[in-house]
């Protein structure tokens, strides 16, 4: 059995706006949201900015009540994606909750190391260890929300979020399941942050994604959640379908733990696996939603296997806009494809200065351009060789 | 969908093997523990750490900078595969799946790195250690080593995720393309952690853990890795994985745990490998054991082999296999004579034994089951 899977409802928090339509008019006004970063020391690392979700307003939507300031910043953003979620379907109970991250608490693990190595104040040490675990963001948004199914919490680095969509997706497609609810979160920290400078794999410069000049990505935070359902439960009671999920494909490289591998063949098969799974073609694909780190290695991979595969495909990486939110990117760019599937546009690539002559690719440059679009796919690869791939498509009924 | 265990994996602080640690458990042995101290803390914790010498054979290039919690990976998966005869090829590492089941992940690495920074700032950070940080670094060593260029998932969550991992495994298998799936539950132990969990009352200072005692008076951390490869026929099976759900309150525990006993125990259950490590979980078990299913012998092996987290699960898992194939049960250590559920106090026979039920009730707020069964 196979059965179609519907996109009901969908939240997002990331650098580009709280919410759908403050993250369509980023997309749609190619907005540049990286900033200096302010949450802990950066004097030392070649990168200094990143994507970020502002506090005071993460806080003002969840108040001021003491449990809630107890919370990791990730809650939050958890929090106010599934509002937003719920909001829109408040009939939706998910069977299964699959969601992907790469650092769960990181920042309060980082506190209690930092207190317990300097012997400073360790009365919060219980807090944070409580709110460290990368499942308990995802608790404590379901709990607020009345929301009981078990989660599954993904770690497969950079391509959690996707994967977890993709996982969610083959649970309601298999019959298995008739309502999964997906995503991804992530939230700056101190280690993760000076570890992917430590790698050189950041930029002091600009994010420059597929550009000649490319020096490296920025890190970027946010949270983004889709409710899938099978269509024919979807469309029985009602419910608006935003989306269809057509397709996943997973590879794993094995090249290197941090790179890819040059030939592109791990995101190549994840694509090829996500075009067969959705039974299309490749020339049916209207927009690629490129990983686009703007590192040398990824972008020429990833390049190489766009470019191998699909004939002027119009291409962008919205990380350009809000960096790379890491386990959080491959749930908050899927968003980017449904808003732009809805409103009927291309997002742009920004800070694009020249092309490179290696890649054979039709960059959506510097500006949001109107489109009509059926069939787009969103890529997403991590370390440790992982590789995943959506598609999604407009709903016709 | 029932899957099969075609082979199992196991590495522990009582040594590598399954029919070794089995047999050790039998005749009642329990792991050394080890003191753990830290440069900048007074303050030393026990632990359960495996042998050096149940390392010994654990020796591949890609494993040269790893962390031992990808080592522990590495053998127990690999051994799960020599059980099974099965040798991965270009041909069917496709159709093979590997998911990982890890909690607190390569936390050794992890304090180095970020100690590097508090130390002496951002420019000290080693680009070699960063990549070992990452939750999912032992699972693409794994993959990479046997060649898995398919579907490879890495699962955090507390000690029920072994359990998740394997639900996962039921649902990816229903896809037609993959043939087999290898799921490894992996946890290293180090002073940090006993730390933490110390401060949340979690953690006794020296053995031994008492199951299933009223004083709680905590567990002991430990660390190594299980394996089970997981294919759709076979006479030892996974009948049936309940994802269970979570609780926000200790107290809520309790319900979540009696409805998967339930739901687990639709068919008569035998016996229940538990959780129980000292801990709160012991009470919420107890009481879940009690009322659903009070005719089923109980074992933990977790007095014996120590609490190992993400780990966890796979070890209960193949304590319920092993138990299933030999018909009997190892001593309960540590545990009080008063204690009124069908514990097995001393070594002893399960005839005629049939299913299993494997349950957690994890330590941050996670709680599942499975019910194996066997067919002789």
């Amino acid at each position: 059995m196979t059965a179609r899977v519907a996109v009901v409802a969908a939240g997002v928090v990331s650098p580009l706006g709280f919410g759908l339509t403050e993250t369509v008019d980023s997309l749609r006004k190619s907005s540049d949201c990286v900033s200096l970063v302010t949450r802990f020391s950066v004097g030392q690392c070649r990168c200094k900015t990143a994507g970020q979700v502002s506090d005071d307003r993460l806080l003002a939507m969840r108040g001021d009540a003491p449990r809630s300031r107890r919370l990791h910043r990730a809650s939050h953003m958890m929090m106010q994606a599934l509002t937003e979620v719920v909001t829109q379907e408040p009939q939706f109970k998910p069977e299964l909750t699959v969601i992907g991250t790469t650092s769960g608490g990181m920042s309060y693990g980082e506190h209690y190391y930092r207190s317990l190595r300097q012997a400073g104040d360790l009365r919060h040490a219980p807090t944070w260890i409580a709110n460290y675990p990368a499942q308990k963001p995802v608790i404590d948004a379901q709990e607020s929300l009345g929301i009981s199914s078990p989660c599954q919490v993904i770690a497969n680095a950079c391509a959690s979020g996707t994967n977890a969509i993709g996982h969610a997706f083959e649970c309601v497609r298999s019959g298995r399941y008739q309502r999964v609810l997906a995503g991804g979160y992530d939230a700056l920290s101190e280690l993760v942050f000076t570890g992917f400078d430590s790698l050189q794999a950041s930029t002091p410069e600009k994010c420059r994604p597929f550009d000649r000049r490319r020096t490296g990505m920025v890190l970027g935070e946010g949270a983004a959640l889709l409710e899938l359902e099978n269509l024919d439960s979807a469309q029985q009671r009602g419910a608006s379908i935003l989306a269809e999920i057509i397709g996943y494909g997973i590879s794993t490289d094995n090249f290197h733990i941090t790179q890819p591998d040059p030939s592109g063949i791990g995101p190549r098969q994840a694509m090829e696996r996500a075009v067969q799974s959705a039974r299309v073609s490749e020339n049916e694909i209207d927009y690629i939603n490129a990983h686009g780190t703007a590192t040398l290695f990824n972008d020429a991979a990833e390049g190489k296997a766009i470019s191998e595969l699909f004939n002027g495909v119009p291409v962008s990486s919205t990380k350009s806009m809000m960096g790379h939110s890491l386990g959080a990117a491959g749930a908050v760019e899927a968003v980017v494809c449904l808003l732009a599937l809805q409103h009927e546009f291309l997002p742009p690539n920004i800070n694009f200065e020249a092309a490179d002559d290696d890649l054979d690719l039709n960059i959506v440059a510097n500006e949001s351009r109107p489109a009509f679009l059926r069939t787009v796919l969103s890529n997403s690869f991590g370390f440790g060789g992982t590789n995943a791939s959506i598609l999604m498509r407009r709903f016709e009924a | 969908m029932s899957l099969a265990i075609a082979g199992m994996g196991w590495m522990t602080p009582l040594g590598s093997g399954v029919d070794s640690v089995w047999e050790r458990l039998l005749q009642g042995h329990e792991a050394s523990p080890t003191t753990i101290s830290e440069s900048f803390s007074d303050r030393s914790y026990t632990a359960f750490r495996v042998p050096e010498a149940a390392m010994a054979g654990v020796r591949y290039p890609r494993l040269r900078r790893a962390s031992v919690i990808s080592r522990f990976a590495a053998a127990a998966g690999l051994d799960a595969l020599r059980a099974a005869g099965v040798e991965l090829s270009s041909q069917n590492a496709e159709r093979t799946a590997l998911i990982f089941a890890i909690s607190n992940g390569g936390v050794i690495y992890t304090k180095r790195f970020y100690g590097d920074i508090v130390d002496t700032g951002a420019q000290s950070a080693s680009p070699l250690l960063f990549p070992e940080t990452v939750f999912n670094a032992p699972a693409s060593h794994l993959a990479a080593i046997l060649g898995i260029t398919g579907a490879t998932y890495t699962l955090v969550g507390d000690g029920a995720v072994g359990l998740l991992a394997i639900k996962m495994a039921e649902d990816l298998m229903a896809n037609e393309t993959l043939d087999r799936c290898l799921v490894v539950g992996t946890e290293e132990v180090d002073w940090l952690l006993c730390d933490a969990y110390r401060r949340w009352r979690l953690v006794r200072l020296a053995p031994p853990i008492e199951p299933f005692s009223k004083d709680q008076r905590g567990t002991i951390l430990s660390e190594g890795a299980g394996a089970v490869l997981l294919t759709r026929e076979g006479s030892l099976t996974i009948e049936s994985a309940d994802p269970g759900g979570y609780f926000t309150k200790r107290a809520e525990a309790g319900k979540i745990l009696k409805r998967i006993l339930s739901d687990l125990s639709q068919k008569k259950i035998d016996l229940v490998i538990s959780s129980a490590n000292g801990t709160f979980v012991d009470r919420v078990e107890y009481q879940a054991i009690r009322q659903v299913v009070p005719d089923a012998f109980v074992y933990t092996g977790k007095s014996a082999l120590g609490e190992s987290v993400g780990a966890a699960g796979l070890w209960q898992i193949v304590l319920a296999a092993q138990a299933l194939r030999s018909t009997e049960l190892p001593p309960v250590l540590h545990a009080g004579l008063d204690i009124s559920i069908q514990l097995s106090h001393s070594r002893m026979p399960i005839p005629g034994a049939r299913r299993a039920v494997v349950l957690i009730c994890g330590l941050n707020q996670q709680a599942a089951g499975l019910r194996l069964a066997i067919d002789i």
